[in-house]
Parts: C-alpha cells; sequence; structure tokens
C-alpha cells in the first residue's frame, strides 16, 4: 500500500480545475502548472526508486479490500514510463509558456491550453499506473479528450480537418476498447488485470485468442501500427507544435505500454508473436518510406515517428527478456528524441517562420544554433552511434538474434534498413533546410510554387522583407536544449538504465511479481 | 588512452570558442592535441616494440556487452603514430589554409578535431561494438567536413553520397558484429581471436563485416564516394581520404586477417576487388585533368593494393603490407598538402592551365617529387622498400602458396595485377608532377604567391620522412614484426631493406617502372585508347538509380497508404477487426447455452429499437435522423430498465434528452438534409462492413458470456456498499466509492468537453461576458411599458425575445416549475447514496431546467437563471471532487477514502453523512457546469451569430438601397 | 453463464447501423452513427452483466436477486462520456460549417500532393531538390574548363572537340 500512487493523476487534474477557476490570471496559472508538473517529476523519481528497491507499489483506490475497487499500480516498467513522460512534458509546458501559445499563428487562448494540458498529463499517467482494464479505458478516454481539444485549438481550417479524422479515428478505437472491456467482463467476470491473469489461463483457448486479438487491435490503432497508423501523420501535423511534440512523445508510447502490458501480463504464452512481428516489419518500413516522401518537416517526423514504434513492436513481439528490455529502453528513448525534434521543429518554425523542406535553407549559418539543437537529435533518431537510438537498436538486434527464428533475422534486417532510410531522410531535409541558401531555396519553389507550393512566403523573401525574429526565447531554447541533454544522459547512464531494463522485463515475463504485490490475499 | 581520446573531443567542443578569440590560429592550438598524443605513443616505442599490449577497460553497458575497451598492439601503434602524426600536421597546415573571413570556420574546426578523436578510438578499440560506434562518428564528422562549403550543390550531393554509401556498408559491419558477437559470446576482439569461431554463421558476420571495409575503404564497387568527396576543402582531402579515414577499411581486414584470413570467400572478395579496384583507380586517374582528382583515383588504386596485401594473410605479406601502408600514408598526405599549397597559391587546380610552377616553388616542386617518388616505388625511399618486399611476398604466395592456399594461378594474377598496378601508378605520378609543375609548351606561367614557411613546411616534413624511412627498413622491420608474427611462419622470413639483392622482386620494380614511364611517354596514344575503351562501368550511376527507386517506391507507398480519407481509415480498421478477432470466433466451439430472452418484454422494445436503428440508416434529413436516434436511445434506456438497472435507465434518459436539445441547437444551423449519398458500389459496400462488423459483435458476446464460469468479482459489493461505503444504491455505491477513481476520470472528461466545444464556438476568447438584462441599453424604438400591477413579466429576460419568439405558456410554465425542478435535483443529489439519482442524474436534471428556461427566455434568460462562468464552475466541481479525494491524505486516509459521519443538528435531528458525498457534489457541479457551457455556446453562441449575420445582411441590403451616397 | 439473445441481436444491429452511418461523409451522420454505435456497446456491457434481476438497492433486493451493479456503474460512465463526445463532435460540426459552408469530412491535402506524384510517377518534391543534377566525380564538372585552352595531353575533351 503506498499512498503517493495516485497522486501523479490527481494533482495534475486538481490543478486543472484550478487553472480554468483562474482563467483570467496568466502568471498564476503558469505558476500551478510548472509547479505541479514539476512535483509530478518528483514524485515519478521517488516511486521509480522504490518500485526498484522494494517491487511494484500498489494502491486500492478508498483503501477498498482487494480486489473489489481499482488497483493503480507503479512496477519498474509504469514507474519508468511516469518518469519520462512527466519529465518531458515539464520541458514541453516550459516551452509553450516561452512561445506564450497566444501569440503566433497558433491564436490559441492560453487560459484553455495550461488546464487541458494537466487532464492530458493526468491520463497519460493514469495510462501507466492503471491496474484495472477498464480504468486504463477510462485514462484513455482522458487523455483522448485533452488531445481532441489540443489538436483542434484555435479551430482554423487545417485543424478542424486533422481533428475529425483524429476525433472519428480515436472514437471508434475508444469504442472498440469498451466493447473489448465487456467482453472480457463477459467471459471472466473480473476487470482487474492481476486477476485476469489468472483468470483468462483458465477460459477456452479460442475464446482468450480472442479477447486477446480485440485488445491487441485496439492498442495497435492507438500505437499506430501497421495497417491501423495511416491515421497519424494526418492528424498530428496540423497542431500547434508544442502540442505535436507532446502528442508524438507521449500519446503512441501509451498505446505501446498497453500491448506491452496487456501481452505480457494477461496472455503470457501468446500464439500472435508472428503477427505481431509481421505488423512491426511493415509499420517500419512503410513509415520510413512514408518520412522519405514528405516535404514537410512535421510531416516527415511524424513519418518517422510511426515507423520507429515498429522497434517497440519488434521487442513486444519477440517476447523474450531481452526483446523486452530492448522495446523498453527504446520507448525511453523515442519519447524523450522525438519530442525534442519537434519542440526543434517549433524553433525553427519561429525563426524561419515555415516547416516546409520547400521553403527553408540556409538555416545553419543564419542560427548556429539551432543547426546543433536539430543536428544532434536528428543523428539520435537516425540511431547514430553512440547515442540512445543506437543502444536501442543494439538491444533490439540482439534480441532478434538471440531468438534466430527466420522471421526475427527478416526484423534485423528491416530494422537496419529503416535506421539507414531514416538516416537519408533526416539528412536530406539538413541538407535543404540548413545546407542550402536561402536563396537557391527560393528558386526551388519559384519553379514549385505555380504546381504544388501554397504560395506562401517562403524564407528568402521573408529574410529581405526582414519579418522574422532574431533571436528565441530562452525558455524555449533552454527547455528543448535541456530536453536533448537528457537524451543524451540516455547514453551516458545506458548501463544502469539497460540493467534497470532488464530487471522490468524479467517482472513482465515473471508474471508473480505483479500478481502477488497486486493481490496478497491471492483471490481469484 | 581514453584521456587522450577525450582531449581530441573536448579540444572539437572549445575550437568554435578558441576561433573567435585566436581567429584561423586556433588550428595550431588545436594541433597540440593530436601532436601530444603522437608524442606519447612514439614513447610508447619500447613496450610495443617487446610485443607488449597497452589496454584499458571502463564498463559500459554490460547488459549489451558494450564497454569501452582499449587496447594497443603493433597494428594499433602504428595507425594511432598515422592518425595523431598526420592529423596534427594538417591541422597546423589548415591555419594557413583557410583565411581569416571564411565562414563557420569554428565549427570547420571543432569538427575537424573530433574527427580525430574518433579516428583514433576506432584504431584503439578492442570491443568490436565500440569500434563501430567510432566507425560511425568517422562518417558523420566526414559528412559535415565535405559539407563544409554547402552553397555548393557539389559538396552536399558529395557528402549525402559518402554518408549514405559508407552507412550502408557500416550498417551491414553492425550486423556482421552482432551476430559474430552473439556467436563467440564476446566482442572484445582479443578474445575472439583467442578462441576463434567458425560456422555459417561466423562466416557470414566476417563477410558482413568485409562488405563495411570494403565501402569504407572505398573499393569497388563503392569506390565512386572518395572522388566525388574531394568537393571538401584539401586539408580534409589529406586527412580524411588519404591518411586516415578511408584506411579504417584496411586497418579492419589487417586486424581480422590473423583470425579469419581462413574463412571462405576471404581471398576471392578481397582479392579479386583489390586488384581491380587498383587497376581502375589507376586508369580513371590517368584521365583526369584535376591534380586533386588525379590524386584522388590515385589513392582508390592504392587502397586496393592496400587491401590486398592486408588480405593475403602471409607473415610476409603482412609486413610488407604494413609497411606499404606506412609509407603510402606518408606521401599520399604529402602530395594532397601540395595540391592544397598549389591550388591555394595559383588559384587553379587544373593541369592545362597550370605551367612552370616547379620553378616559382622549387621547394614545393621538390616535397612534391620525393613524395611522387616514393609513391611510384623509385629507390631509394619508403615507397620502393615496402613494395620490394610487397613483390618478395606476393613471388611466395604465387609459387608456393605459402600457406594461403590459394593456387599458383591465382597466386600469380595478383602478382601481375599488382606489378600492372604500380605500372600505371607510376605513369600517373608522372602524369601529376608534370602537371603540377613542369613548365608547358604554348601555356603562360601561372602566376603564383609565394606560400608560407609554416603552409609548406608539414609537407616537407612527411616527404623527409619518406626519405628517411627509406634508410631505416631494418628499425622499421623491427618495429612492426610483432604484428607480422601473428601470422604462421613463411617460406621465407621476410624484412625491409633497399636492397634484397639481384632478383625477380627487383626484376619487377624495375619493370613497373619502365612500363609506367612508357605509358607517360605515349600519354596522347594511350589517352585516346582509353577513349574508345570508355566508358568505363560507372556505378555513380547505379547509385543514383537506387535512390531514385528509393524515391519512387516511397511515393508510390504512400500514395497507396494514406488515402486521406477517414472512411477509408476506418474501414481498414473495422475490417482489422472482422478479420483477426473475427476470424478467431470461428475456432471457437460452439454450444454454450443461449436463452431467447429473459423477459419477454425485452423482445418487445428489441424489435422498436431495431426498427429504429434500421430507419436512421435510410434518414435523408437531419433532424428526422436525430429523431429515429432518439428512439433507440430511449428504447436501449428502456432495456437497462427491464434488466434491473434504474440508475442507468435514468441516467439514458436524461442524456438523451439533452443530446437531443443540443442536436437541434446544432442543426437549426445546418442545412435541412443530408449532402447527396453517395455511389452505390460504396454504399453496398459500408453495408457489407456494418453487417460483418455487427455480426463480428454477437459473435464475441455470444462467446465470451457463454465461457464464464468464475463468479463476478462484484458479488460483494451489496454488503461492501452498506458496511463500507454506507449506502443502499450498490450503484452509486460503486460510483462515488468503489470505482470512485474512474468517476474521477470521467469528470475529468467532462470537464475537457465542456472547454473544447467554448473554444470550438467562442473561438478568440473562452468566455463570453454574462450580461444581465438591466446592463441591456434599451434601443431607442423600444418603448418602456409601465410595468404595473396589472402586468407582470414571468421571466426578467423574456422581453429580449422578439415577440413572435415569445410563448407566454412557455414562460408561465417555466416560471413554475424551474425552482421545483431544481430543488428536485438537489434532492436525487442527496439520495442518490440510498436511491436512485446521484451526482450525475442530478446534475443532468438541473441542466434540463436551464435548457428550459434558455428556450422559454432566450441566451439573457439563461445569463439570468446562472449568473456565473461555465468554465469556473466545471473547474470548480472539479476541484471539489479531486479536493474529496486529497482530504482523506490529511486524516491518514487513503486517496477517495470515505468516512461515515453522523452529526447531530439541531431541528434537524441525526444526519448520517457518508463522506463521498463531497465527491458526488463535485460530480453535480461539474455535470451542471457542462450543461451551462454546453446552452452558452451551442445555444446563446450560435444565437449571437445569427444576430450577427442578419444584422450584417440587414446592413448589406440598406447599403444597397443607398448605394449612390454609399459609394461616394 | 447464459447469452440473452435478444439484447445481443439489438446490439449488434446497433453495432452495425452505427458502423454504416460512421462511414459516411457526412459529420452529423458520422456522429449519429457514433452515438447509436456506443449505445450498442452498452447493450454489449450489459449482456455481459449477466441475467436479468431486480434493482441493486440493498433495501429493496436481496443480494443474489440483484442484477449485476458493476457494469452498470461502467455502462453510467460510458453513457457520460458519450455525452462529452456528442457535445465536441458538434461542435466541431459547426465550426466545420462555418469554415466551410457544410459538414462533411475533408480529405487530407498533402496525401493528395503525395498521390498526384504517384499517379505522375515521378519523384517526391524534395528528391529532385537533393539529387537532381548532382555532380558526378568525372573531371568536366568538377573543373570547368574554357574550351580555348590549349590541351596537351589526350584527354576526354580535346577528343570531343575532335
Amino acid at each position: 500500500m503506498n499512498l503517493l500512487v495516485p497522486l501523479p493523476v490527481i494533482l495534475p487534474l486538481f490543478a486543472a480545475g484550478l487553472n480554468l477557476m483562474l482563467h483570467r490570471r496568466q502568471v498564476a496559472q503558469r505558476v500551478v502548472s510548472t509547479l505541479t508538473l514539476a512535483t509530478v517529476v518528483l514524485l515519478a523519481a521517488v516511486l521509480l526508486v522504490l518500485a526498484d528497491r522494494e517491487g511494484p507499489q500498489v494502491m486500492w483506490i478508498g483503501a477498498w479490500p482487494e480486489p473489489l475497487g481499482i488497483s493503480l499500480v507503479a512496477d519498474r516498467v509504469s514507474a519508468l514510463m511516469l518518469l519520462v513522460s512527466a519529465t518531458v512534458t515539464l520541458a514541453v509546458m516550459v516551452f509553450s509558456i516561452g512561445q506564450g501559445m497566444t501569440s503566433e499563428d497558433t491564436g490559441t487562448p492560453m487560459s484553455i491550453y495550461h488546464p487541458t494540458f494537466l487532464v492530458l498529463v493526468a491520463g497519460v499517467a493514469n495510462a501507466f499506473l492503471a491496474g484495472d482494464l477498464f480504468n486504463l479505458f477510462v485514462s484513455f478516454e482522458i487523455l483522448l479528450f485533452a488531445s481532441y481539444v489540443l489538436l483542434t485549438l484555435g479551430g482554423t481550417g487545417p485543424r478542424i480537418r486533422a481533428g475529425t479524422i483524429y476525433v472519428v479515428v480515436n472514437m471508434l478505437s475508444s469504442m472498440l476498447f469498451l466493447a473489448s472491456v465487456a467482453a472480457v467482463y463477459a467471459a471472466t467476470g473480473s476487470l482487474n488485470l492481476a486477476q485476469l491473469s489468472q483468470r483468462l489461463g483458465d477460459l477456452p483457448e479460442p475464446v482468450a485468442l480472442v479477447l486477446q486479438l480485440m485488445l491487441l487491435v485496439t492498442f495497435a490503432i492507438k500505437a499506430a501500427v501497421f495497417p491501423l497508423s495511416f491515421w497519424l501523420p494526418d492528424s498530428y501535423p496540423t497542431a500547434p507544435t508544442p502540442v505535436t511534440a507532446v502528442f508524438a512523445g507521449l500519446l503512441t508510447k501509451v498505446g505501446v505500454y498497453a500491448i506491452l502490458r496487456t501481452q505480457s501480463l494477461l496472455f503470457p504464452d501468446s500464439p500472435l508473436q508472428g503477427l505481431l512481428l509481421g505488423a512491426a516489419l511493415l509499420t517500419m518500413i512503410v513509415g520510413i518510406l512514408g518520412a522519405v516522401a514528405q516535404s514537410d518537416l512535421k510531416r516527415m517526423l511524424s513519418f518517422t515517428l510511426v515507423s520507429h514504434i515498429g522497434y517497440m513492436v519488434f521487442g513486444i513481439g519477440l517476447a523474450t527478456v531481452a526483446g523486452f528490455s530492448g522495446a523498453i529502453y527504446y520507448v525511453v528513448h523515442h519519447i524523450t528524441i522525438q519530442t525534442s525534434l519537434f519542440l526543434v521543429l517549433g524553433l525553427i518554425e519561429r525563426r524561419a517562420g515555415s516547416s516546409s523542406l520547400l521553403r527553408l535553407g540556409g538555416l545553419a549559418r543564419l542560427a548556429p544554433l539551432l543547426g546543433v539543437l536539430f543536428f544532434v537529435p536528428a543523428m539520435n533518431l537516425a540511431g547514430i552511434p553512440p547515442m540512445s537510438g543506437f543502444l536501442g537498436k543494439v538491444g533490439l538486434i540482439e534480441a532478434g538474434l538471440e531468438v534466430g527464428t527466420p522471421l526475427a533475422y527478416a526484423l534485423v534486417g528491416g530494422g537496419v534498413l529503416t535506421s539507414l532510410l531514416t538516416l537519408y531522410a533526416v539528412a536530406k531535409a539538413w541538407n535543404l533546410a540548413f545546407w542550402r541558401t536561402p536563396e537557391q531555396a527560393h528558386e526551388m519553389v519559384l519553379s514549385l510554387r505555380s504546381a504544388r507550393d501554397g504560395g506562401a512566403r517562403d524564407l528568402y523573401e521573408r529574410l529581405e522583407a526582414r519579418d522574422l525574429p532574431t533571436r528565441l526565447p530562452y525558455s524555449m531554447t533552454t527547455s528543448t536544449a535541456a530536453l536533448i541533454a537528457v537524451s543524451l544522459g540516455l547514453t551516458l547512464a545506458a548501463g544502469p538504465l539497460y540493467g534497470y531494463t532488464e530487471r522490468a522485463a524479467e517482472d513482465l515475463k515473471a508474471r508473480v511479481v505483479y500478481v502477488e504485490a497486486v493481490l496478497p490475499g491471492g483471490s481469484r | 588512452m581514453l584521456a587522450f581520446l577525450l582531449a581530441h573531443f573536448v579540444a572539437g567542443a572549445a575550437a568554435p570558442l578558441l576561433v573567435r578569440v585566436l581567429g584561423r590560429r586556433a588550428f595550431l592550438a588545436l594541433a597540440v592535441v593530436p601532436l601530444v598524443t603522437f608524442a606519447w605513443t612514439v614513447a610508447r616505442t619500447r613496450e610495443i616494440q617487446e610485443g607488449g599490449v597497452l589496454t584499458q577497460t571502463l564498463d559500459w553497458v554490460p547488459v549489451l556487452g558494450l564497454d569501452v575497451a582499449l587496447a594497443m598492439g603493433t597494428l594499433q601503434w602504428v595507425m594511432a603514430l598515422v592518425v595523431t602524426g598526420i592529423g596534427g600536421l594538417v591541422l597546423a597546415y589548415c591555419a594557413w589554409y583557410f583565411h581569416e573571413d571564411d565562414a563557420g570556420l569554428g565549427y570547420f574546426a571543432g569538427t575537424f578535431a573530433a574527427f580525430a578523436g574518433a579516428m583514433l578510438g576506432l584504431v584503439l578499440s578492442d570491443d568490436l561494438l565500440l569500434m563501430y560506434v567510432f566507425w560511425e562518428l568517422t562518417t558523420i564528422f566526414s559528412y559535415l567536413l565535405i559539407g563544409y562549403d554547402p552553397a555548393k550543390r557539389a559538396s552536399r550531393g558529395a557528402a549525402t553520397q559518402a554518408l549514405i554509401v559508407t552507412t550502408f556498408g557500416g550498417l551491414a559491419m553492425l550486423v556482421g558484429i552482432l551476430v559474430l558477437g552473439h556467436e563467440a559470446g564476446t566482442y572484445r576482439l582479443s578474445e575472439i581471436a583467442d578462441s576463434p569461431v567458425s560456422g555459417t554463421a561466423a562466416t557470414v558476420a566476417v563477410l558482413l563485416l568485409l562488405l563495411g571495409a570494403v565501402s569504407k575503404s572505398a573499393l569497388f564497387p563503392f569506390y565512386f564516394w572518395l572522388p566525388a568527396a574531394m568537393a571538401a576543402p584539401t586539408p580534409v582531402s589529406a586527412y580524411l581520404h588519404a591518411a586516415a579515414m578511408v584506411k579504417a577499411g584496411v586497418y579492419l581486414v589487417a586486424l581480422l586477417a590473423p583470425t579469419f584470413a581462413g574463412v571462405p570467400g576471404w581471398h576471392g572478395i578481397l582479392l579479386s576487388l583489390g586488384v581491380f579496384t587498383m587497376l581502375l583507380g589507376g586508369w580513371r586517374a590517368l584521365r583526369q585533368n584535376d591534380i586533386k582528382l588525379l590524386l584522388a583515383y590515385g589513392t582508390v588504386s592504392q587502397l586496393g593494393f592496400l587491401l590486398v596485401m592486408a588480405s593475403v594473410g602471409t607473415r610476409s605479406a603482412a609486413l610488407a603490407g604494413l609497411a606499404m601502408l606506412i609509407a603510402h600514408a606518408l606521401f599520399k598526405a604529402a602530395l594532397f598538402l601540395v595540391v592544397g599549397i598549389v591550388d591555394h597559391q595559383t588559384g587553379t587546380r587544373d593541369l592545362r592551365r597550370l605551367s612552370g610552377v616547379g620553378r616559382s616553388m622549387p621547394l614545393v616542386a621538390l616535397t612534391a617529387l620525393v613524395a611522387g617518388a616514393s609513391m611510384a616505388g623509385v629507390a631509394p625511399l619508403a615507397g620502393y622498400v615496402a613494395k620490394e618486399s610487397v613483390y618478395a611476398a606476393l613471388i611466395d604466395v604465387a609459387q608456393e602458396g605459402d600457406g594461403t592456399g590459394l593456387g599458383p594461378l591465382a597466386g600469380w594474377t595478383v602478382l601481375l595485377g599488382v606489378v600492372a598496378g604500380s605500372a600505371l601508378t607510376a605513369a600517373y605520378t608522372l602524369r601529376f608532377l608534370w602537371g603540377a609543375f613542369a613548365d608547358k609548351p604554348g601555356v603562360e606561367a601561372t602566376p603564383v604567391e609565394p606560400a608560407a614557411t609554416g603552409f609548406v613546411a608539414p609537407a616537407v616534413l612527411l616527404a623527409a620522412s619518406s626519405l628517411l624511412l627509406g634508410f631505416l627498413g631494418g628499425v622499421e622491420t623491427e618495429l612492426i614484426a610483432p604484428y607480422a608474427e601473428q601470422f604462421p611462419a613463411g617460406v621465407h622470413d621476410s624484412y625491409l631493406a633497399l636492397w634484397h639483392g639481384l632478383g625477380l622482386a627487383l626484376g619487377l620494380s624495375v619493370v613497373a617502372l619502365a612500363a609506367g614511364i612508357a605509358l607517360f611517354l605515349l600519354r596522347e596514344a594511350f589517352g585516346r585508347m582509353q577513349k574508345v575503351l570508355s566508358p568505363p562501368l560507372s556505378v555513380e550511376r547505379g547509385y543514383e538509380r537506387a535512390m531514385r527507386f528509393v524515391d519512387r517506391a516511397a511515393v508510390e507507398v504512400t500514395g497507396m497508404t494514406q488515402r486521406g480519407s477517414v472512411a477509408t481509415y476506418l474501414s481498414i480498421m473495422l475490417v482489422t477487426v472482422v478479420l483477426l478477432p473475427g476470424a478467431a470466433l470461428l475456432t471457437v466451439d460452439r454450444g454454450g447455452e443461449v436463452a431467447l430472452w429473459d423477459r419477454p418484454a425485452q423482445a418487445a422494445v428489441g424489435v422498436v429499437v431495431v426498427i429504429a436503428a434500421f430507419l436512421t440508416t435510410r434518414a435523408r434529413r437531419r433532424l428526422k435522423a436525430v429523431l429515429l436516434l432518439g428512439v433507440t436511445g430511449y428504447g436501449t434506456a428502456a432495456l437497462f430498465l427491464l434488466h434491473g438497472a434504474p440508475d442507468i435507465a435514468l441516467t439514458q434518459i436524461l442524456v438523451e434528452t439533452v443530446t437531443l436539445v443540443i442536436f437541434v441547437l446544432v442543426l437549426r444551423r445546418l442545412p435541412e438534409r443530408f449532402t447527396d449519398r453517395p455511389a452505390t458500389r460504396i454504399r453496398h459496400v459500408r453495408t457489407a462492413i456494418g453487417v460483418l462488423a455487427g455480426l463480428a459483435v454477437a459473435g464475441f458476446m455470444i462467446a465470451s458470456v457463454t465461457a464464464r464460469t468464475e463468479t463476478p468479482v462484484s458479488e460483494p459489493f451489496p454488503e461492501a456498499a452498506d458496511e463500507i461505503g454506507g449506502g443502499y444504491n450498490v450503484v452509486n455505491v460503486t460510483l462515488v466509492d468503489i470505482r470512485a477513481w474512474d468517476t474521477l476520470g470521467e469528470i475529468a472528461v467532462l470537464v475537457v468537453a465542456a472547454t473544447g466545444v467554448a473554444s470550438l464556438i467562442f473561438i478568440e476568447r473562452r468566455n463570453t461576458s454574462i450580461r444581465r438584462v438591466r446592463d441591456i441599453p434599451y434601443p431607442a424604438s423600444v418603448e418602456k411599458l409601465p410595468t404595473g400591477p396589472g402586468r407582470r413579466a414571468w421571466l426578467p429576460a423574456s422581453r429580449t425575445l422578439r415577440p413572435e419568439r415569445r410563448s407566454l405558456v412557455l414562460e408561465v410554465v417555466t416560471r413554475l416549475i424551474f425552482h421545483t425542478v431544481v430543488v428536485f435535483s438537489v434532492y436525487l443529489l442527496f439520495a442518490g447514496h440510498n436511491n436512485p439519482g446521484g451526482g450525475f442524474a442530478a446534475g443532468l436534471v438541473t441542466g434540463l431546467a436551464l435548457v428550459v428556461r434558455y428556450l422559454a427566455g432566450g441566451r439573457y434568460e439563461l445569463d439570468e437563471a446562472m449568473p456565473v462562468a461555465a468554465g469556473g464552475l466545471v473547474g470548480g466541481g472539479l476541484a471539489v471532487a479531486t479536493g474529496a479525494g486529497l482530504a482523506p491524505l490529511a486524516f491518514g486516509g487513503a486517496v477517495l477514502e470515505s468516512a461515515i459521519i453522523d452529526v447531530h443538528v439541531p431541528l434537524l435531528g441525526n444526519i448520517h453523512l457518508v463522506t463521498s458525498l463531497f465527491f458526488d457534489i463535485g460530480v453535480y457541479l461539474v455535470v451542471v457546469g457542462l450543461a451551462l457551457d454546453l446552452l452558452r455556446s451551442l445555444g446563446s453562441g450560435i444565437d449571437r451569430q445569427v444576430l450577427h449575420e442578419e444584422r450584417r445582411r440587414e446592413r448589406a441590403r440598406a447599403g444597397a438601397g443607398t448605394g449612390g451616397e454609399g459609394a461616394s | 453463464m447464459t447469452a440473452n439473445l435478444t439484447l445481443i441481436i439489438v446490439a449488434a444491429t446497433s453495432v452495425g447501423g452505427g458502423v454504416y452511418l460512421m462511414l459516411e461523409r457526412s459529420l452529423t451522420r458520422v456522429l449519429i452513427g457514433l452515438v447509436m454505435l456506443s449505445n450498442g456497446v452498452n447493450l454489449m456491457l450489459l449482456v455481459a452483466s449477466g441475467p436479468a434481476g431486480r434493482a441493486p438497492l440493498s433495501k429493496l433486493a436481496a443480494p443474489e436477486e440483484m442484477s449485476d451493479p458493476l457494469p452498470q456503474a461502467l455502462i453510467l460512465t460510458a453513457i457520460v462520456i458519450t455525452l462529452g463526445t456528442t457535445a465536441f463532435i458538434l461542435a466541431m460540426a459547426h465550426r466545420n460549417w462555418e469554415l466551410n459552408g457544410h459538414d462533411d469530412v475533408q480529405d487530407d491535402v498533402e496525401d493528395r500532393t503525395v498521390r498526384r506524384l504517384a499517379a505522375e510517377d515521378v519523384p517526391s518534391d524534395t528528391y529532385d531538390l537533393t539529387q537532381r543534377g548532382e555532380f558526378t566525380a568525372d573531371d568536366e564538372q568538377t573543373v570547368s574548363v574554357p574550351p580555348e585552352l590549349p590541351d596537351p595531353v589526350g584527354s576526354d575533351r580535346r577528343d570531343e572537340d575532335s
């Protein structure tokens, strides 16, 4: 029984309530939000230490006797996810305060942004902690609704278009989730994950398989796994950059986490590894090809996001300790790196007024610091050693070789190919946005404009017109830099971190750790 | 060792600052780092010569078996000397090569220093994975260095090409390393060497490693990136593309040769590729007019040569190969530096423009002459010495195999190939010297600025050491012998010396030189012949075609998958659901017991719902569809009631009503009918999907329900609700206590939904100001009626409505019932714990009361009824609920833990109070706030928009009426 | 446990009809479909709660004759969430109408661009930018030589001139 466990969820909600009440006091809102998120980071850190030292931290809400109520569980995996997501959200919050969402093209009332963002954080935290299938559904709803609002902030045409795709798709997946919950309860009469892990085992295998597939499809939509991933690149890029950043960093990973948790805890000896691996392979390849085809940085990054989900599913599909461990490490890496990349993108948009590769140019000379801030995480994403992307890849490939089935080898190959194409994509972006001179970009746009360019002014023209800010707010640059520093820290601390993920993966494989922590009474 | 390694990277990081302070002299400061490392390495000579190996280890990622393990044996020692020594000299050289005002000099300097560090790390790492780390780092840094002048499209393209090609090889190598490590159980080369692995996996691994080496060392078919990379500044070419990086592949082969030279395919691949590349490079070098490109192709050729020697795998070959590697590093770096000087002082690298440069820069010319002679293999220079023993070694292989298992045919072919290659080498050396320095008939002497001594010094130094080394064959042999001794002793024990006595080797040297001179003299004829034989196979076209293919594939695949239409995406998901879990249903054995109904009434209601649902799908009018939907909704509520679930029945009815209202509020703005329906074919597809989804759902439920054996976890709820929860209404206790956590999340959802709706309607500002009737300015047209005793307004704000929109009856009714309803809702709230009701129901009832007020009296009436900001209300509700959740912590309880308090209040008597009530109050507030927010935005907000549009239209009409004046 | 066929059929129909409507273009229809779908799913939860019984009010019924209260709590939560959904999507439909004069769901623009490229069988825009007219490793490209220069060596250029 650990009283701290619910706090990472309930504190942000409380703060959200306060924020709504002080909607006219911007400064107060900022203070509340920032302090709350900082507190959550601390709490997460504490939970991580406790979970590692003393095993899973469990809390039955309202101190109800197990297995009546709802249990929240912070085991090694959850605690790690919680810590990373909290850190990322804090950075994004600072960034967006600096950006001052009211300014810029977003036309966004901060008074909405703050509470909604906090609710999003609460939802994500709850999803990581949930020890109950229906509560997992609720947490998904929380973070989804918050994301709906954040995605359509300002209600501009593109955002409504993208928002519609996003909302409708996710509504359907939510309904599917609810249907799965109904089926699961119908078959087992329980919702508590620990209890389910025992009861599902007793079901006739075909029924268990049906339930497993229902849950898998549900979460595959959230996690954007091929062929359920096409909605993502159409919806993410239009949001305000900090929003896209936190979406790209967190939301899909919540889906990945859900897959990992349910597959490992509820369906231990799954017959679906082949299916998962195949899906992972296609996700990687199709996703990265999409990235190569894009001519806008935001979209390109969204496609790499989808593609790299494949790596994580790869690890989960292997269903070995090494596989899980690699997947977890990769999730941590990817959360940090995708978020920081999108934040850098925000800086680029701020500095150069566009994110279109057709219009950008010469940023390396124009803003060398920006160049560093982009190049490092971009190379990290491409898996260039010694950065975390490389370490994650190595962990997964080692796991794949250990399994040694033909499909596993295929995935090793696919993974390597994907990282080569990722490198190609980011190098292309670097060549165009940072190396090529604005004049060259301008010529190019002129030749294309008639055909397919929106006709908005490119960097060259705006430089001529001098209507660009020459320096960026410190809070934006520092928060971005801090996050990048964290991602580099993942390299330095790779030893202990990998040790931790290894232990976490062992817990996942040996389910007793979780089950006994939640149901010490052993009730079925 | 680690310290020196890190020093390089620190220097790299500090470089931009240094450059800002010192200008280009910063390069001299940076040069100190590698030169000190060089000195340190030289100081290690004794240990190394005695065959010692310096090691240093540091744990990094034990789980992956990736450690910072450094080891310096002879081979590493030699490479380290080359890397640091030449690195230092080139850095110094930069101080004169660049100008103060060159843009981005700081970042260039930093990258260069960091590259030197990465290169050093590459040659020092014992852990193969660690080596790969540095291997890729060199690739990345070279990418940045080649793109030093990114305005030139050529350098951008060259940089990308080099990056992609070498990374391609690199990744293959990575897989190779991982497979090897998986086979051997370690990544430490030293340990692998002690217990070599064999078998298919090991072979594959080694071949993959070789792929990496071949691509890095620019061998055929990857050679093309190297000449292209000449777009880089000359110091970069001198260091990366002559002395250091391109040697990495050769180094790797030399490193693996002692352990893996026996692997099937090793000799076949490396020898053939090596010899072919040597010839191809030489051949193409003779066609170049740009002296830098000429050298570049020369390097390609030499790399092939070196790879051959590194891969043969006999003791004498190893010795010769290593000697050749040293010699090459010395002369090729020197030559590139010379090119840099010539380019810098004359402004051209075209040998058709250069003339008489030799006379104006005698020292430089002499330097080039010495270095060139070494390259061509002229006594008494290092190149000659090495080549002599190369021939000796290859002759042994050709004559007796020398333990390599190579047949005489292969052996002789290699030997002849190498000799022919050397001939070409001699030829292009002459072409280079002649082209750069000779006086050419008919070309006026090129104007030359005098070069600074410091600028020339590094080249001179390198050339001088080429000369010196020529006489130190004995010493050199002793120094590098430990490496060669890793191989089994050969038929002759070989040594480096100027004079091996008259023999075949000497003969071959002479032949090669003579042939080279001949080729140079007959260059015109030879050039024509080349032209005839050309075009030589051009692989770079292949590269471009490959990249284009990738891009086209990307476009096609993306075009295929990203349809951009919601319907498509939904269909894909639904089909997935039908195909995966749906199909799995077929494996479920049927035979569970199924009842038609629990109560016949269910069937009756069911029929209604089914029909209504069907009609809804057919409806063409929005309103009709919504009403039919309402029917299904109320029907569902009836089903809930029949099932014994009054709470959800009540909530469903209330929600359905609110839904209807807000639907209508919005639909008044939308066109009456739906836009025309799609083509029948698509409709059929949709019908099919719908039917399948329905079937799947039915299947899921039958399968899962009939599979239930366990008793539900909720069995003890009733007692628990009574004893712990202190309430008789089990559902309500479940909501506000047992599963209050869900409810908390749910109201969070409502809060966000309310916020979102408002944000979409009031785009610019979150909260529309609340206006009481008394604040409304009366328009002049309205004449005030005295509100005497005779006439009283039923509702304060209904006057604000147009007469035709007012309905007295409605106003009266509203006036009469409003407060009653509100009171009732409060009752529901408090009674909920024991009877049907609770926060949700109560809130919705209040909401409906507000709806009535709004409908009767318009938006001002709403503000009269509830003069508070909706945002504040929902926020307050959330705060109350969460606060109620957090409060128990203060009393040492758990979050959302409830307590039962019996308080005696005078007049009211004993009150049985359960703290979870406060939570329910929060819920109530949120729901009321939601209702208010919906009415404010979907009701009042849209009212205002309508009003504004009407006003605009009127103004337009007025403008049209008085058009004449309006225009003027 | 016994399955109640009536409820299952009603649930299935609502789901089927809802799905059918969700595949339409008009956002209003999509929303109507969604609400119908969620009614169906709620009925699935009701089915999951097993046989009908008396209302779970401790005063009125004994525990064993009550209907399972847990799914009812879940359904209630689901109903209320659906209300939020309805409100939000309606607001989006309205905004959509404000912006475009209709409430149809629109397709993504960038995707259309790529699809056109695919149809035209041309590579991506950015591919053109990086690769087109790129260097090759031959001397003609990397050093430009005015043709009038005397060419003392038998290199390619003169052969071309002749």
